[in-house]
């Protein structure tokens, strides 16, 4: 401990003012080129559509990673002298102080890092953790930030990459699919309304009728469920498309005289 | 009916008929690539900064033909003449056994003149003694309608002799009720049932179609994609259709020639221009997309209007001489900017079902009324889609359809193979 303390002591001596203000000034400028590269570039990303939205989205951590780590580069030459003795003292207490001070700061901070590199989420994903669902707005160095579908906007810290499951829609792609279910009475034309409701999948304009339409039937207590999948346009037009799969399937079984089941509701007098 | 100043491989139907599988989309330089990408990049970029759609416009002070003119040198194909050519092509490809099923399956890209020439199939008989009577199929008022009714309206046609349809998208709507009469007819067409017949289909509605019926494998053919050679040959072939003469058409720019195209055999050797290459591929290889651009690039210098206008020959005893504006100068329709998706709805319901009206495109997209007349009205400002003076069905102009195109596709939309 008191050769680190040496050591620290001697690789900070050399440091003058001008150094100092050199350092600031390289600092600044990396966090000024992060910020306008946040701000902008989602913007740009939100006129484009498709996979080029994705990409560029995508581009926006791995941009200020490679930033952070130029201005690291830059910085520690002008401020000590890079020996492997002035090495070892400043990430030694570097190492000790996020050890004890950061501990939880610095799990986020690794798990950032490790975000970009195993991208279990990207921005542009829709993703599902701990209940929340929403679309990837950004990934910060700690904390990524989703918009949920009521336009909340929810702060996932990366540590929760650890030992959480993550559920990702659609991964890095344009394909998201979407399910519209349909409760319905029994004692009807199974085949027929199958049928149906792949015609309601492929009559919506919003599917991606290149992208598999599938339509699954399940036996219930309470009659059939139908679960009508298929793929929007865009990710983002999600809702959208299954309520119009909802409302033109209800409209066509009911002209159909298929009867919908819905569950009783206790009330209290 | 060759005319002597056409070259020997001049032809209605330049490459023939293919087999789907093997269009390819004419080269592009890397350039062009690059060039196009930055175009569209910025032009969707550019939403919300510049509000005023911008219809076409010359950059250059050069004159434009007049109408007489442009229909000298650069007029519409002969559709009978189309008509004729795609029968002996698919006779070819019956005696080469590349076609084997009783019924033929024309797919074709938008502005392919294969409609227009299909129509025409069943007059075909008054002009050649040779030629088979061919019955048209035309679609019934109402295309909503369930399997059963569908059945029974294909049991009312004469599926015997020989029989026509132009363009299979007249007879669906993308609606739960509107698949029925299609998909009757593609599973006769498959099973063998249908007789002997010929089914145009525009290429986006066949995309819808190959979804819907992923089995149904029918073995279309297409035209030929027109490389720059191709086009080149076919532009001359136009220029000659009406009097015989042939045309020599030169960049505005350097001066390099366009037309004639290369001849190896010409005792006069010229500098040729990329300009039919870049056409080629700015019109993805479609007739009448190329001939849109090429009518709208061709300049005549000041004393050539003059002549024109005393009606005397534009230049030369034999031939035609006019200019041709380089692609960049030319400022081609832009998509109207928007935050909703209806405009795309509409675009894509023009294209898959190969022009619609009014009521129909609300009933296919779901966009109100006023909201569908609001976006036709800019979109019509803007060059993209017209309003068919006599049918009254709007469609996506020829000029405007590679943008609209590239823009559905990077909405998400599915566009065709072509």
């Amino acid at each position: 401990m008191g050769d680190m303390g040496q050591g620290l002591q001697q690789a900070f001596s050399a440091i003058t003012w001008v150094a100092l203000v050199e350092a600031a000034l390289v600092v600044a400028a990396a966090v000024l080129l992060i910020f306008v590269i946040q701000k902008l570039v989602p913007k740009l990303a939100g006129k484009l559509g498709g996979k080029a939205r994705l990409y560029l989205l995508a581009s926006v951590p791995l941009a200020r990673l490679l930033i952070i780590v130029v201005t690291i580069i830059v910085v520690v030459p002008i401020l000590v002298e890079p020996s492997f003795e002035n090495m070892v003292a400043i990430f030694g207490a570097l190492g000790l102080a996020l050890g004890f001070a950061f501990k939880d700061y610095a799990n986020s901070l690794i798990a950032g890092i490790v975000t970009l590199y195993e991208m279990p989420y990207r921005p542009g994903d829709w993703i599902e953790v701990d209940g929340k669902y929403g679309e990837v707005r950004s990934i910060g160095t700690r904390a990524a930030e989703i918009v949920t579908p009521d336009d909340t906007v929810i702060i996932i810290p990366h540590g929760r990459l650890w030992n959480t499951l993550i559920a990702n829609g659609n991964d890095g792609s344009d394909n998201l699919m979407c399910v519209a279910e349909f409760h319905l009475a029994p004692n009807h034309d199974v085949r027929r309304v199958m049928a149906l409701l792949r015609d309601v999948a492929f009559a919506s304009p919003y599917t991606k009728t290149m992208k598999p339409v599938v339509v699954v039937v399940a036996n219930k207590t309470w009659g059939m469920t139908y679960r009508l999948k298929a793929y929007p346009l865009e990710p983002r037009d999600q809702f959208r498309f299954i309520s119009d799969l909802t409302a033109r399937g209800s409209e066509v079984l009911a002209a159909d005289g298929v009867q919908f089941v819905s569950v009783p509701v206790a009330t209290t007098a | 009916m060759k005319d002597e100043n056409t070259t020997e491989h001049s032809h209605p139907l330049p490459g023939g008929l293919i087999p789907v599988d093997q269009w390819k989309q004419p080269e592009m330089s890397v350039q062009r690539t690059l060039k196009d990408a930055v175009r569209h990049l910025t032009a969707q970029l550019r939403a919300g900064i510049s509000p005023d759609e911008e219809p076409f416009q010359s950059l250059d002070d050069l004159p434009s033909l007049t109408d007489k003119q442009i229909q000298h040198i650069a007029p519409h194909p002969d559709s009978t003449a189309l008509a004729g050519a795609l029968l002996d092509s698919l006779q070819e490809l019956r005696q080469s056994e590349t076609l084997r099923r009783e019924v033929a399956v024309v797919v074709a890209p938008p502005f392919s003149g294969v409609r227009e020439a299909l129509v025409r199939l069943p007059g075909l008989g008054a002009v050649s003694a040779d030629a088979e009577s061919w019955d048209l199929i035309a679609p019934p008022d109402n295309l909503l309608m369930n399997r059963e009714e569908a059945r029974r309206w294909w049991d009312e046609q004469d599926l015997t002799g020989p029989w026509v349809i132009p363009e299979l998208a007249d007879f669906w709507l993308r609606h739960t009720s509107g698949f029925a009469l299609i998909s009757e007819l593609l599973g006769r067409i498959a099973s063998g049932q249908a007789g002997q017949g010929l089914v145009g289909c525009s290429s986006w509605c066949w995309q819808f179609w190959d979804s819907y019926l992923p089995d149904a494998h029918l073995g279309p053919v297409t035209p030929a994609p027109l490389d720059a050679e191709r086009l080149g040959q076919w532009l001359e072939y136009l220029a000659a259709s009406r009097d015989g003469r042939a045309i020599t058409a030169r960049m505005t720019d350097d001066g390099l020639y366009v037309l004639p195209v290369e001849n190896p055999q010409d005792a006069e050797k010229r500098k040729h221009s990329g300009f039919l290459r870049d056409l080629a591929t700015a019109s993805r290889g479609i007739p009448g997309v190329a001939l849109a651009i090429w009518q709208r690039s061709l300049r005549a210098r000041p004393e050539d209007e003059m002549e024109e206008d005393t009606g005397t020959q534009a230049r030369g005893p034999g031939g035609r001489n006019c200019w041709v504006v380089p692609l960049d100068q030319l400022s081609l329709p832009a998509m109207p900017q928007s935050s909703d998706r209806s405009i795309g709805f509409i675009l894509h319901a023009l294209l898959i079902h190969d022009g619609l009206d009014e009521e129909r495109i609300a009933l296919v997209t779901g966009v109100g009324k006023p909201e569908l007349q609001l976006a036709l009205s800019r979109l019509t400002r803007a060059d993209v889609v017209y309003e068919g003076e006599a049918s009254g069905r709007w469609h996506v102009t020829p000029l405007g359809y590679p943008m609209v195109r590239r823009h559905l596709q990077s909405w998400g939309y599915p566009v065709d193979g072509f």
